[in-house]
């Protein structure tokens, strides 16, 4: 579920949150959590990381609620601090590859136009992407945000994560072509 | 995050017994690390984590033996008697006084105390320290200082350590193993070493 | 190259974290007791209802009160287990959070030792 989806009753779930309503509190995981988890899992490539990731995100929110301004800040707010944290962690431990993934765990529900083996691969190779330019891509594909916001929430020239973008793209389209998933003819 | 463990908290929850008792100066091996309030105000995020032999052995009932982590968790900390850290993120560089970090220092000049890595990095401007105390042949205690521009981090180990155990730890925990052997390559060039260090950790 | 946009888009399309997450973090937060609501004892007794019951239901008060005793030891107890068991797995959970700083902070100690050193710079040549 997108953020955005999911601001029809924030105001008030906020409000009530930062007056102490651990019901309200709870409430506002739930409408956020699939999206933090995401992207501590796509960082990660772990569920149990991405789980204590999620987790840490929450428990700074539960913290920091009183300088949550508005529903917008507080979506900006979780990507921030999910982002960068899954960067944080990732930089300590040198991580320069995913693991493989789990069977069924990490590919969301099935649609008609789906494509599993595709998918699969794409988010391998989101794996095998450093840091900085995995978060890039996280927080335009999973998250749907614009350059400008992207680069205030990594702190980063916006030139930064044009470019991040335009490699991330270039690199997953060659294996992509390389491993026959697609075809040249696909290329613009 | 400030994930501060409420010792007393706990206490009152706890049956009689364990509140009876009472604390007694530090064991060997345990430094006196202050909580450092001041600085935890300042922090975007801080851990605080104070457990000793009966929170230790109270937390541990509750480590899932069906978890790899929780279950190599619950070996390593059967024979330790602490387990003590202190870690703080800020949003802008050398923000924590090093005083602080001197004063804890100064505890690892007592007799006992050995430095077994000394590590400074000034690509990252990371500072490792890692001191162990041996008595009677035998590890009592490990401390660990490790100062980075935007985190200061103490971590204080005290009990019979099998180093074994402890080098165990290293990938473990959620945190994505080291490939440093493997020689394997990233797909794409990581960025440049300036910006990540510069990027904040957290709002 | 708008294809593999839509692809990445598709493929990393939100999943839900495991069963119970919501409950794990709510456990894992500081607690917050909000005050009782105390009712003195000196208006329940001039309650007329209150003294009806009093003077014609002793015996049946007494049962009652052995049952509310028996039950209340027992919803204590359940409570008291339940108290226990969130302070055990909050303190688990600051356990295995010590544990993860630990060994982050080896995983740097052992990449500064892994780390080659610097070639020393080359020495000067004699100058003639």
């Amino acid at each position: 579920m997108k953020l955005e989806s999911a601001q029809a009753d924030t105001p008030l779930l906020l409000d009530r949150a930062r007056r102490g309503d651990q019901a309200a509190f709870a409430a506002l995981i739930r409408m956020h959590q699939s999206s933090v988890f995401s992207i501590g899992l796509r960082m990660l490539n772990r569920r149990d990381a991405a789980e204590d990731l999620a987790q840490d995100v929450f428990l700074q929110l539960y913290r920091k609620l009183d300088s949550i301004e508005s529903i917008e800040h507080l979506g900006f707010w979780l990507r921030r601090v999910a982002a960068n944290l899954a960067i944080d962690w990732l930089r300590r431990a040198a991580y320069t590859r995913g693991t493989p993934l789990e069977e069924g765990a990490e590919i969301p529900a099935p649609q008609a136009d789906d494509d599993p083996l595709m998918d699969r691969e794409l988010l391998r190779l989101l794996g095998e992407l450093a840091p900085a330019a995995r978060a890039v891509m996280v927080l335009r594909y999973q998250e749907d945000r614009d350059v400008a916001e992207i680069a205030t929430a990594l702190d980063m020239p916006v030139n930064t994560v044009k470019s991040h973008i335009k490699r991330s793209l270039t690199a997953m389209r060659g294996k992509m072509i390389g491993a026959q998933l697609i075809t040249a003819e696909e290329l613009p | 995050m400030n994930a501060r463990l409420v010792s007393g908290l706990l206490a009152l929850l706890i049956a009689g017994p364990l509140m009876a008792q009472a604390k007694g100066p530090p064991l060997r091996g345990q430094l006196l690390l202050p909580e450092m309030a001041s600085l935890a105000d300042k922090a975007s995020e801080s851990v605080s984590v104070t457990l000793d032999s009966q929170l230790l052995g109270f937390a541990s009932r509750f480590l899932n033996p069906e978890d790899p982590d929780e279950a190599a968790a619950k070996k390593i900390v059967s024979s330790l008697t602490g387990i003590y850290v202190r870690k703080f993120t800020f949003d802008t560089d050398y923000a924590y006084p090093k005083a602080d970090i001197e004063g804890i220092r100064r505890q690892l000049a007592a007799p006992g105390w050995s430095q077994i890595v000394g590590a400074r990095s000034k690509k990252d401007q990371t500072n490792v320290d890692v001191y162990m105390l041996v008595d009677g042949g035998k590890a009592r205690g490990l401390a660990i200082i490790a100062s980075e521009p935007r985190e200061f981090a103490v971590v204080n180990i005290v009990g019979s350590i099998d180093l074994e155990q402890l080098h165990e730890l290293e990938g473990k925990f959620g945190v994505p193993e080291m490939q440093i052997e493997s020689g394997k390559k990233p797909a794409v060039a990581p960025a440049p070493a300036a910006k990540e260090a510069s990027k904040p950790r957290t709002p | 190259m708008k294809d593999i946009e839509e692809s990445l888009r598709r493929a990393m399309r939100p999943v839900e974290p495991p069963q119970g997450f919501a409950e794990r973090v709510m456990r894992a937060l500081p607690e917050r007791t909000a005050p009782a609501n105390v009712v003195p004892l000196s208006i329940v007794r001039k309650t007329p209802a209150v003294a009806a019951w009093r003077r014609f239901s002793v015996p049946a008060a007494l049962a009652a009160s052995l049952l509310i005793a028996v039950f209340t030891g027992q919803h204590v107890a359940t409570l008291q287990a339940e108290r226990e068991e969130q302070a055990g797995l909050a303190a688990s959970r600051e356990l295995m959070q010590a544990l993860r700083v630990t060994s982050q902070k080896l995983d740097l100690a052992y990449e500064a030792v892994q780390r080659p050193a610097p070639a020393p710079p080359a020495e000067e040549e004699n100058r003639s």
